[in-house]
């Protein structure tokens, strides 16, 4: 059992960074989101959830290279970690578990 | 790029006066690139919206720097403290007058009743004309709104003392 459990929204992100495997900053992961769950995201908040979830470490960040289009700054692009594997496959299982307990008729329509 | 304006000048100065050092470069790139995006897609006027409420969302605990403003606040209390204890001596001076002088004529008989109306007649006005003197920057209003507090004052002084208005306070 893990010692950390995911916030709705940290699961959402922690996956996105998954999916964009490696190239994914905070511009491009608000970007997924929009995309696959028509949510709007704000600077602030993914800012704060990759924060954490750095600090727990289930993800870790390298600067990328600088474009013209951000000033000349750099991107920091975040990757899962292995501790985010285990916690997201963990989660999935969890999730499958209770999904798999439902009766079948509490799912029928009446 | 070199076709769009810069990002609001005053929003990009107040974001890099609070951002964490640290996380300074990421986010200012971040949020450029997403003006530079709403530009593109909305306009100057709405991406220059979109913008600052995108440096407001940053502010965040975990994402603002430790701002000291000890300095400043010292100095500011010290000031304000100084003219407000300068108000109290002038209230508690004005007070021990009819103190001193029941001590040598019969004519003021003053109760405790009576010092404790007038003082808190006199610290009001101390708080007020110091209140005045915080909030009012401009000389020509601050005279005004000075001699508006010392009226009053002296319109309640009278009333309790003589009875101008005929209110149930007043005396006689």
């Amino acid at each position: 059992m893990s010692t950390y459990h995911l916030g709705e929204f940290e699961e959402i992100v922690l996956l996105t960074v998954a999916i964009l495997n490696g190239q994914g900053y905070g511009n491009s992961i608000i970007n997924e989101i929009e995309q696959r769950l028509k949510r709007n995201v704000s600077l602030g908040a993914m800012q704060t959830v990759l924060k954490r979830l750095e600090e727990k470490q289930l993800v870790s960040s390298v600067f990328g290279e600088s474009t013209e289009n951000r000033g000349g700054k750099r991107k920091r692009l975040y990757n899962i970690t292995s501790e985010g594997k285990i916690l997201i496959n963990q989660s999935k299982e969890q999730r499958n578990e209770l999904w798999n307990a439902i009766p079948n008729i509490a799912l029928k329509f009446c | 790029m070199t076709h769009f304006p810069p990002p609001p000048k005053k929003m990009v100065a107040f974001f890099r006066w609070f951002c964490k050092s640290q996380f300074l470069e990421e986010l200012e790139g971040d949020l450029t690139e997403r003006y530079y995006f709403n530009i593109d897609k909305y306009g100057n006027k709405k991406a220059n919206l979109l913008f600052t409420k995108e440096v407001l969302s940053l502010l965040r605990p975990n994402l603002i720097r430790n701002i000291q403003f000890n300095h400043l606040k010292n100095k500011i209390m010290i000031t304000n403290h100084k003219r407000l204890f300068t108000f109290i001596f002038i209230a508690l001076g004005l007070l021990s007058v009819p103190l001193v002088a029941m001590q040598f004529t019969n004519e003021v008989n003053w109760n405790v009743a009576d010092f404790l109306v007038m003082g808190i007649l006199l610290f009001s006005t101390a708080f007020f004309c110091d209140l005045v003197l915080k909030k009012i920057k401009t000389k020509k209003y601050r005279l005004i709104f000075l001699l508006i507090v010392l009226l009053i004052f002296f319109l309640i002084w009278a009333e309790l003392a003589v009875g101008l208005f005929g209110s149930p306070f007043a005396g006689s």
